[in-house]
């Protein structure tokens, strides 16, 4: 069961949306758990934005994960990460890999061009992807295609494509074993 | 009483117990030990190794270790070095399979940190051009799967931004520098070939968003399955036709041109799928399984 939980307010059609778009890609359940909060002291040193990984770390919530569930937090806020040998990059959300929690910021959508529940249903599948260990993919058409490629606008579908459908669901049936 | 007191020697005497190692098949583990396993009557000293993705445990032969490419996990200042190859955009993909697997596959298994470089960065300049084959696909993955782990474990960050990264090198987003040069923005590559229609999923969803569609496309198909059986000949006649044309000295060399001879119905409607399966396989064979089952089909749909 993929759980969602809110950090800032959305319409409730966008989170029908979503919910319909990852239950599509994943074939899976998924339904709204609830709101969240988001840690105060995840904002990143210069204060402008949160540190995904701090945020993931320290959500304090008291949802119930089972063997194969996954939890996608969702924010509006703008989101960092910490900088690797490339330095820092433009950071869309943050997932454990092949772990429980992601988080999924809407922050950027607008630039993008996509309607915002097109964008944050397709960002959702993406980091939900990364918690089955689903890597980036080169098809611009997949949801695994990284976020600030030309192809996440060019594609507004929320798919995965062929080899990740069937890793994901190779993943997801061990899981629930 | 003399006490085993000094360490194993493992492969070419570089590995000690605890490091953390690469194997090219498993991904990053940890050496955990050398024991003595008795295996069909035959004792065998194997290194024992931890995986760390999932903590599964995976025995070597000690003879094998360095023939299977273990090796330590790379230090701070090859992980930079694999950066800078990978910033160097590949404009020249291996367009020969043959050398290609021939190629990858060498430098998978003992190529080391490089070698997995190199593949992935082949593979996806191959990407740009056109979409992979199944082998290549996951031959892409498990590479990027290895460098992302060896990543994260040399330079101690999380999966997640190994990955990101990675493909800030191989895909930079507009304004990524790397030594303080500007890299070329990513641009667009072909997609892969979609799933089809046949085979896709129907969770039921299309109905209630795009309006009926998939009811609108379903009588459609029925009806082609039943166009395309009834100007079939039987079962039998096809078999034995198929058959005598394979005998025939006069048999036209090339299969587009038997193609011609078939009904215009048959061919039009028959999918494309099953036109390139009676191509490859002897035609006696194919038709006899295949017929009933169309015939089946049809019946059941009237």
């Amino acid at each position: 069961m993929i759980r969602i939980v809110t950090l800032s307010e959305f319409p409730p059609d966008v989170i029908d949306f979503v919910t319909r778009r990852l239950h599509a890609a994943y074939g899976m359940g998924c339904e709204l758990e609830g709101e969240g909060e988001i840690p105060a002291d995840a904002l990143d040193d210069e204060q402008s934005a949160y540190d995904a990984v701090k945020v993931v770390d320290e959500m304090d919530d008291d949802v119930t994960l089972y063997a194969d569930d996954k939890i996608v937090y969702l924010t509006n806020e703008p989101l960092t990460a910490p900088p690797g040998p490339m330095g820092r990059g433009p950071v869309d959300g943050y997932a454990q890999y092949g772990g429980g929690k992601a988080l999924v910021t809407a922050h950027g959508l607008s630039d993008k061009g996509l309607p915002l529940e097109v964008g944050l249903a397709k960002r959702a599948a993406h980091y939900v992807g990364h918690l089955w260990d689903l890597h980036h993919c080169f098809d611009p058409r997949c949801a695994m295609h990284p976020g600030w490629s030309p192809g996440f606008a060019a594609y507004p579908e929320v798919a995965l494509c062929l080899f990740d459908r069937e890793k994901s669901e190779r993943k997801i049936k061990l899981g629930s074993s | 009483m003399a006490t085993k007191t000094h360490e194993p020697v493992i492969g070419d005497g570089s590995l000690h117990i605890g490091d953390r190692v690469v194997y090219p098949n498993q991904g990053i583990c940890r050496i955990t030990g050398v024991e003595t396993k008795q295996i069909a009557g035959q004792n065998w000293e194997v290194v024992t190794l931890s995986r760390e993705e999932d903590g599964a445990t995976v025995m070597v032969p000690k003879g094998k270790v360095m023939g299977i490419g273990l090796r330590k996990v790379a230090d701070v200042a090859a992980i930079e070095r694999v950066f800078d190859e990978l910033a160097i955009p590949n404009t020249d993909p291996q367009l020969d399979w043959k050398v290609r697997h021939r190629e990858n596959a060498d430098r998978m298994s003992g190529g080391g940190l490089f070698g997995t470089v190199e593949v992935l960065k082949g593979l996806h300049a191959l990407s740009r051009v056109r979409p992979l084959p199944q082998k290549e696909r996951e031959l892409y993955d498990n590479a990027r799967h290895l460098l992302v782990g060896e990543i994260a474990a040399a330079m101690n960050i999380p999966l997640h931004v190994a990955e990101d990264n990675l493909d800030y090198a191989l895909w930079p987003p507009p304004g990524m520098t790397r030594n303080g040069r500007p890299l070329p923005p990513a641009t667009l590559g072909p997609p892969s070939p979609t799933r089809p229609a046949a085979e896709d999923d129907d969770l039921g969803l299309e109905d209630e968003e795009l309006g009926g569609t998939a009811e609108a496309v379903a009588p459609a198909a029925n009806e082609t399955d039943v166009e395309e059986e009834q100007p079939a000949p039987p079962a039998a006649h096809k078999a034995a036709a198929d058959k005598e044309k394979s005998k025939s000295p006069h048999r036209p060399p090339k299969p587009a041109l038997a193609k011609k001879a078939r009904p215009a119905a048959a061919k039009k409607t028959a999918p494309a799928k099953k036109a390139a399966a009676r191509k490859s396989a002897p035609a006696a064979k194919k038709a006899i399984p295949k017929k009933p089952a169309g015939k089946a089909k049809a019946k059941g749909k009237r």
